[in-house]
């Protein structure tokens, strides 16, 4: 089955661009060119996952996004004309799992689309402990106790990264190729936020983490 | 002049009685107050001392009372001194006037009596002694009347001496009586100290010798100096108290003129100070047409155009930052489309005819170089708005060296050059923009591959307390060192002749300039025509802090001395020699170059 890729893009001639590399590709994209339809179109159209520009007219991006988060853990990934770090960054903390910076290549777009879209490759049964918290990777489930602790697929496999071999500093580079699938010159605030952001969910206080450990000047752990 | 002094010993004695009574006071005072008000006094000079630095009212008005109590006290002493002298002398005048005459009226009185038994003399000489005090309830003068010692006795000599009320001929001082006793018929006079009722008074004594029945006595007339004494003291209170309302006025008035100069420098001094934290619309308050005013108006519209271009910058700055967000983002998404489309094309360029190919071909590679210069384009002007930000955290500079010699790795393998890596063992954990420093690291060694004529280039790694060196070597077609200087200027090429093969915005090292500045870092160019070129990056190991010196060296060590050095941890990185060991090893640190070829762009004159 094709996967449904919804874009949303004010610009019309890149949003058929990447219309035509993406069927070339094999998916098959949805297009939307307002932010304020943005959310009936993914509501109709169920995509597997959002291609979403930060400036669009009506409601911009970041507003979309944290509006498609707060129904969907479904993956979105941002393009952004600007790399500026605050951008970038707000994108990120609004949700968005990826972002591409404009102008991309056909195959740099592709690859992050594969990506987030990796299926989650027959788990087997599988149960990971990190301090209090346990994970059930083949459930897709973080437990801390009873209390359920709700993640998006990304958040989850870069806990799943991390709990899995909780002897090894994991640097920002190997995290970023383990978790994002990136091969070369990548941008580490992707972790940086998304770490920030798994541990105001997962951590009781985020200001003094318990799971995920920084480990200074190097990168990140597990912790005990 | 026998006045100034003979009148000394009375006030010399009242004077000491004081200052032993003053000193008494300070002493007692002094042994309380060191034990129990010793921190209290400190803190008290202490802050005297910070006011007296701090306050130019204070330092003013308290210099002012300085000097208006010593003028007060050398005029008063003055003054007081003359009265007192004046008012002496006026009284020893009238004394030895009225002394001449009595005298001679005591004479004439004895010289003429007829009386010859014992008490008719005893009376003729009390009463005419008596009168000598003068009528009234007040007397006017006392005498003491003595018969002077060593003379023969005469027979009828039934007086022997005689004295006011509580007087005797101890009060004559001895030089007095001496004087009187060797002289013939001579009046002399000396200051003593009269008993009257309980006190001592001050007063003249007078003498001279009058004859009575053959016998010679000495007779003192004594004058009390008391009224003179109370004009005295009535005059010098005056004079204190005067003297300490004119200081205390003195002071006044310099406080209060200084307040008038002071207040508005200090109100500009907190106006400025205000204006300097950035409240721009401070203003000083302006009242008249003094030179205060005039002061506080220049200081205004200095403010004001000073708020009128920094505003200005401001703006200037944020629509500089408005457009270089707006140009980025109305450029890049028309130039992602036609990138994208031609990257479509020139994958497809297989099924094309030779010219399409080649067209789609062109296309692509124009468009990746176009991408490159807007990239860099938009990047200085992002330094030039100021609104580059560094995004500083630890990091270890060793993983960000080997992940761009990873990525260059590709290009020097085109080029033929073998990447070698020299660094320490372990890491070097820095503060850092990571993004930036892998700008500028790749930035450099795509550069000296660029250059490198398919020789080796060398990647040297080192640490040192406050710094961390990179520098990267390459033994290429070098530069002379006008070119080195240069070599950070946008769009500067060494050779305008020669055609660019990587397609270079030309933008790359002044870029690496720029975020090397961020750091607070220097980069350096070191270039020697034939052999080669070495830039050297520094960076604090901790964002704020000096670099004293760089752990690396600028001018390399293997154009001095080529030799055998001791090994650390290498590693190659090129094509078809990666893992095998360098017989050379690190530079040990910096020595300072000694060829002119060596060109430093010191932090100061770059930042």
């Amino acid at each position: 089955m094709k996967a449904r890729i919804l874009v949303v893009d004010d610009d019309e001639a890149l949003a058929e661009m990447i219309g035509i590399v993406l069927r070339n590709d094999g998916f098959e994209p949805v297009f939307c060119a307002d932010g304020g339809q943005a959310l009936d179109v993914f509501r109709s159209s169920k995509p597997d996952l959002v291609l979403l520009d930060l400036m669009l007219p009506g409601i911009d991006g970041i507003e979309v996004c944290r509006q498609i988060r707060s129904e969907s853990d479904v993956p979105i990934v941002m393009l952004t004309a600007k790399s500026d770090t605050s951008d970038v960054v707000r994108g990120l903390e609004s949700g968005a799992d990826d972002y591409v910076p404009k102008p991309f290549k056909p195959a740099e777009l592709v690859a992050r689309v594969r990506a987030r879209l990796r299926p989650g490759d027959q788990k087997a049964p599988e149960t990971l402990r990190i301090a209090d918290v346990t994970i059930d990777v083949a459930g897709h489930t973080v437990n801390r106790g009873n209390e359920r602790i709700s993640l998006t697929p990304l958040e989850f496999d870069l806990l799943v990264a991390l709990a899995r071999k909780p002897w090894q500093v994991f640097t920002r580079e190997l995290l970023l190729e383990q978790v994002w699938g990136y091969r070369h010159a990548a941008d580490t605030r992707l972790v940086n936020v998304h770490v920030q952001r798994l541990r105001s969910k997962i951590e009781r206080d985020p200001e003094a983490p318990e799971v995920v450990l920084t480990v200074r000047g190097v990168g990140y752990k597990a912790g005990s | 002049m026998a006045a100034g002094l003979e009148q000394l010993p009375f006030r010399a004695r009242i004077w000491r009685r004081r200052a032993v009574i003053v000193s008494l006071r300070v002493a007692r005072l002094v042994r309380t107050g060191i034990s129990r008000f010793f921190p209290a006094l400190r803190y008290i000079v202490q802050s005297l001392h910070r006011r007296w630095r701090r306050s130019l009212q204070f330092r003013t008005v308290l210099t002012t009372l300085l000097l208006a109590v010593t003028s007060f006290a050398v005029v008063g002493a003055y003054l007081s001194n003359q009265i007192a002298n004046n008012l002496f002398q006026e009284r020893l005048t009238q004394a030895e006037s009225e002394t001449r005459y009595n005298v001679k009226q005591v004479q004439d009185t004895f010289d003429g009596a007829q009386v010859t038994d014992q008490s008719s003399v005893i009376t003729l000489v009390y009463d005419t002694l008596n009168a000598v005090e003068g009528r009234g309830s007040v007397i006017q003068r006392r005498y003491v009347f003595e018969a002077m010692p060593q003379q023969t006795k005469p027979r009828n000599r039934w007086v022997e001496s005689r004295a006011s009320d509580q007087l005797t001929v101890s009060v004559i001082p001895p030089d007095l009586r001496k004087a009187v006793q060797e002289s013939g018929k001579d009046q002399y006079w000396a200051s003593t100290v009269i008993p009257v009722g309980t006190e001592d008074r001050p007063g003249i004594a007078v003498g001279n010798k009058v004859t009575f029945n053959g016998t010679v006595y000495e007779l003192y007339l004594i004058y009390d100096l008391n009224t003179a004494q109370q004009t005295l003291d009535e005059i010098q209170s005056v004079l204190w108290a005067g003297g300490a309302v004119l200081v205390l006025m003195i002071g006044a008035i310099a406080w209060y003129v200084t307040r008038n100069v002071v207040s508005p420098v200090s109100h500009a001094a907190v106006v400025s100070e205000k204006l300097a934290a950035g409240q721009l619309q401070e203003r000083m308050v302006v009242k008249g047409e003094d030179e205060v005013a005039r002061l506080g108006a220049s200081f205004n519209h200095m403010a004001a155009s000073l708020q009128e271009q920094i505003t200005q910058l401001a703006t200037l700055s944020q629509m500089q930052q408005r457009f270089v967000s707006d140009v980025s983002h109305e450029l890049r998404t028309p130039l992602t489309t036609v990138r994208m489309a031609a990257e479509v094309l020139f994958d497809a360029r297989h099924d094309f005819d030779p010219v399409n190919k080649r067209s789609a071909e062109l296309l692509y590679n124009q468009v990746e170089r176009f991408q490159s210069l807007l990239s860099d384009l938009l990047e200085i002007s992002r330094f030039d708005a100021g609104v580059a930000m560094l995004d500083a955290e630890p990091e270890d500079i060793l993983q960000v060296i080997a992940h761009v010699i990873d990525g260059a790795a590709p290009v020097a393998a085109e080029y033929g050059s073998e990447l070698i890596l020299r660094a320490p063992a372990g890491g070097i954990v820095v503060e850092m923009d990571s993004r930036r420093i892998d700008r500028i690291l790749r930035n450099l060694i795509l550069n000296a591959v660029e250059h490198g004529e398919g020789k080796p280039v060398t990647i040297t790694v080192a640490a040192n307390q406050t710094a961390v060196g990179v520098a990267v070597r390459d033994h290429g077609i070098g530069m002379t060192p006008t070119e080195a200087a240069r070599v950070f200027d946008r769009f500067w090429r060494a050779d305008p002749a020669r055609a660019r093969t990587t397609g270079g915005s030309g933008l790359g090292l002044s870029i690496a300039m720029e975020d090397t500045k961020l750091h607070n870092g220097w980069l350096q160019a070191w270039g020697n025509k034939g052999s080669g070129a070495n830039f050297r990056l520094t960076v604090p190991l901790r964002q704020g802090e000096e670099i004293d010196r760089s752990p690396v060296q600028l001018e390399p060590e293997d154009i001095v001395l080529p030799g055998v050095r001791e090994d650390r941890n290498i590693l190659l990185l090129g094509p078809g020699t990666s893992g095998q060991p360098d017989e050379a090893g690190t530079f040990r640190g910096e020595v300072p170059p000694s060829s002119k070829a060596a060109v430093h762009v010191p932090p100061k004159e770059t930042s």
